[in-house]
């Protein structure tokens, strides 16, 4: 049933090739946005807040469809696999620009057409309340005084907190025990439980835990004190040398396939610029504790490269993984 | 207080939060009667049509979704032995063979009116007690995640049916499975023989879908010459004094419902078999026995898996961390529409707390009023040609499975769960354990490393934490005396205890 469906659209789009080799039209019908993360999670709250101001630019409907799984591997490997016409685009976060490294996948994003970097979350390192530790600091030496025995929250091999702790292991030393939850839900569940002792989480997703008091912020992953959470120090205060490193933060974008016609492109370049400088969306990004980027093309390009070498080198050098990002092609930073 | 009450009565004042409300729990009930379509998908739907709605409009739509979808299950467990949901598959332990004694609208009309008792009981918990439970949901370390699922695995011999050996395979069956997909601490593959399509593991409503909806819909093929069951349709509310007869009992489960609702990580699917397995083991002269039609066979799991959902807007609400999958969205949809869910959220906004109470209990009794009035033309389902039955059973699992996540691979899984599910069958296999080993496999594998690798890997000190902390020491202990209770140690002590009298 599928399959005649499938051709006459093919049939149809070639005929449309050949009478308007412009495709000016587009988009005459539906775009599919296929979300690499589950419903409810950040990278989906992202898509959903932009895709509305996209519709309204571009004056379709897009529809969007969670395909979770494996890392976000099952959603990226689905959008490759469609035509290259601009019908189907990718909304996906900072984990495809380290599957290689992971061998979870051989493709990353430089193997899609990069539409738009919407912006970069915040990283925060937060612990119960109650806590003895007051800084990162007190963390770094609590751990060197009983190395092995701190309880830091993860999320898995290649997750946020396993990269932020191979960049404090690239500069300095932190021998913890590391406990694996499901995302950053269950594990500020177990912080607030006071089952785990720290963990470095978004600060999308702890900002109003620490706001309320909950949590105790250690550090935030950036040069400078934030505006939006006062009184949290910047990681550069416990390690200097980290500095190198910043500024880091899982990202979110949108792709499309490599093959996708120039013009198409540009239309969807377009389009999601427009989208992201909107004032509603702007404030959005903010308050979700995230900045905006905004960028496309070479800058986007630029991004994309120091994100994965600075973060391919340091997860190397820490010994979190074993592959040479040399052997992949990943220059140092 | 005034606020308070007017927070509370904003549904039920407002012609159009009313409405939204009564959709939602019309269209909910239908959601939850189809395999495969589930709460969760309905409310991701949601959240974008949603967008440019006011946030309250959006929320009360969700609530009648979340509330009738969570009792719709129940609908095709009983006339068809198919799940909707989840959190259904006990109810048609009991509920399928009433409708073969042709008792399906009675049987609809006890589980409707449990529902609502129960979800409202879930709701006063969550309006009187919320943030004493949630700190009490906190308390559960890793470690007490791993007992409750042990606590789970126990369950096999009261879903096993006759042969406890077929049962404990089944489970072992259900854990592989549900453990196929990739590693969540070192991220490598595990069973997935090198496909990227089983990088995401297999998605337990994948497996239920097929062992239960096209399982049974091939087993239906050796009926094909059997009369349908002429359906009573003359008392479909139950009598006042029979409500009141089980109202025990629906407490009982009530209370179980919202405590595992309650607690992050597990929901209204693992309540539901807790409050089978003590109904089954506390009920001493059920209406029928168990598995041939038992009333209380149905008003536990009913009324169970209905408070749990005002168990699972308790961590919600209270902390900004979801219950379950259907409160992970909703918070996604307080972020989108700029609220901040999390500790503040009742003090910064304490309207969305009791106007979620009050569009709770609203919902509610939609649910009696449409769960009561519809069923006269429900119970036909039973009573259409196989011919006809069969091949739209297979159209919904088929379009269900598809529309969980898009995977057209899924459906292909399904229908091969659902060919070994027709084997299974035939030899004597139930599905209850395999669905029960789908669930439990992933949180015992989850909890078991993160309670060790919280004690440094060492099986002496993760051991001593089971009996050192109270909480883990009150669950070790319910183990320990269910497993003595099935032994001859048992007859022993009591024994001995008769004797010294």
């Amino acid at each position: 049933m599928f399959k005649p469906l499938a051709l006459g659209i093919a049939i149809s789009a070639a005929a449309m090739a050949f009478a308007t080799p412009t495709l000016a039209d587009y988009p005459e019908r539906n775009i599919q946005g296929t979300i690499q993360w589950g419903a409810g999670g950040a990278t989906d709250n992202v898509a959903r807040s932009l895709t509305p101001h996209v519709e309204e630019i571009l004056d379709t409907t897009v529809v969007l469809t969670n395909r979770p799984g494996g890392t976000g591997v099952i959603g990226m490997n689905h959008v490759m696999r469609q035509r290259p016409d601009g019908y189907n685009l990718l909304y996906g976060a900072e984990n495809p620009q380290l599957y290689q490294l992971m061998g979870l996948a051989d493709f990353s994003y430089d193997d899609m057409h990069t539409v738009n970097i919407i912006g970069q979350g915040l990283v925060v390192i937060a612990a119960p309340a109650d806590s003895p530790y007051d800084s990162f600091k007190d963390v770094l030496e609590a751990a060197k005084e009983n190395p092995g025995t701190l309880r830091m929250g993860g999320t898995g091999a290649g997750g946020l907190p396993s990269t932020v702790h191979a960049m404090v292991n690239a500069v300095d030393e932190l021998d913890v025990r590391t406990v694996t939850f499901g995302g950053d839900g269950p594990g500020i569940t177990a912080l607030l439980g006071g089952h785990i002792d720290f963990m470095p989480l978004s600060l999308a997703a702890a900002k109003e835990q620490i706001l309320g008091g909950q949590l105790k912020g250690l550090a935030v992953l950036t040069q400078n004190e934030l505006e939006s959470l006062p009184g949290v120090p910047p990681i550069t205060d416990a390690l200097p040398d980290i500095g190198s490193f910043l500024p880091w933060g899982p990202f979110w974008g949108v792709f499309a396939h490599e093959d996708t016609p120039d013009d198409i492109k540009a239309t969807l370049e377009g389009a999601y610029e427009q989208a992201v400088n909107n004032e509603e969306f702007q404030d959005f990004l903010r308050n979700f504790g995230a900045e905006p980027l905004n960028l496309n093309g070479d800058e986007a390009q630029q991004y994309l490269d120091n994100w994965q070498s600075v973060t391919a080198w340091s997860m190397y050098e820490a010994g979190a993984v074993e592959t040479s990002p040399e052997k992949l092609g990943i220059p140092r930073p | 207080m005034s606020d308070t009450i007017s927070y509370l009565l904003m549904a039920w004042l407002d012609p159009q939060l009313l409405a939204l409300t009564a959709i939602g729990t019309l269209a909910g009930i239908y959601v939850g009667a189809i395999p495969g379509l589930s709460v969760t998908m309905a409310a991701s739907i949601l959240i974008s049509f949603t967008f440019s709605w006011d946030v309250n409009h959006a929320l009360a739509l969700i609530v009648g979704i979340y509330c009738g979808g969570v009792y719709g299950g129940s609908r095709t467990a009983i006339l068809l032995n198919i799940p909707g949901a989840p959190s259904a598959v006990v109810t048609a332990f009991d509920g399928y063979p009433l409708a073969q004694q042709g008792e399906a609208g009675r049987a609809i009309g006890l589980s409707t009116v449990m529902s609502v008792i129960g979800g409202l009981f879930g709701t006063l918990i969550l309006a009187s007690t919320a943030p004493v439970l949630s700190d009490l949901a906190l308390q559960f370390a890793p470690r007490d995640y791993f007992l409750i699922a042990v606590m789970g695995l126990l369950l096999v011999s009261t879903l096993s049916g006759k042969s406890l050996a077929r049962g404990i395979f089944s489970v072992a069956l259900g854990g592989i499975i549900g453990l196929v997909g990739m590693d969540p601490v070192t991220a490598q593959g595990r069973f997935t023989m090198g496909s990227i399509d089983l990088m995401g593991g297999i998605h337990y409503v994948v497996v239920m879908i097929g062992l239960f909806g096209v399982a049974e819909a091939f087993y239906q093929l050796h009926f094909l010459s059997k009369e349908p069951v002429r359906q009573k349709v003359d008392k479909i509310i139950p009598a006042f004094s029979m409500v009141l007869k089980y109202l025990p009992l629906s407490l009982r489960t009530g209370v179980i419902g919202v405590i595992v609702g309650a607690l992050p990580g597990t929901g209204g699917d693992i309540a539901s078999l807790f409050a089978y397995d003590h109904a089954k083991r506390t009920v001493k002269n059920p209406s029928k026995p168990f598995g041939q039609g038992a009333y209380e066979g149905l008003v536990a799991p009913e009324t169970a898996n209905n408070a749990a959902v005002g168990g699972a807007y308790v961590p919600m609400l209270t902390l900004g961390m979801p219950g379950d999958a259907v409160t992970a969205i909703i918070i996604g949809a307080l972020v989108i529409h700029g609220l901040n869910p999390g500790p503040m959220l009742m003090i910064e906004t304490p309207h969305i707390f009791w106007f979620t109470v009050g569009n709770l209990v609203l919902a509610n009794i939609f649910l009696l009023i449409f769960g009561l009035t519809g069923i006269k033309i429900f119970t036909k389902v039973v009573e259409l040609p196989k011919a006809l039955l069969i091949p739209l059973i297979l159209v919904l699992c088929v379009v269900g499975t598809y529309s969980l996540n898009s995977n057209m691979t899924e459906v292909y899984w399904m229908l091969g769960f659902g060919i070994l599910g027709y084997f299974l069958k035939i030899f004597g296999f139930q599905m209850g354990p395999i669905i029960l080993g789908v669930i439990l496999g992933p949180l015992l594998d989850e909890t078991y490393r993160q309670a060790m690798s919280s004690v440094g890997d060492s099986v002496s000190a993760f051991l001593l934490a089971l009996v050192t902390n109270p909480l883990s020491l009150i669950l070790t202990s319910v183990i320990v005396l269910v497993l003595l209770g099935n032994t001859p140690v048992k007859g022993w002590v009591v024994g001995q205890f008769q004797r010294s009298q």
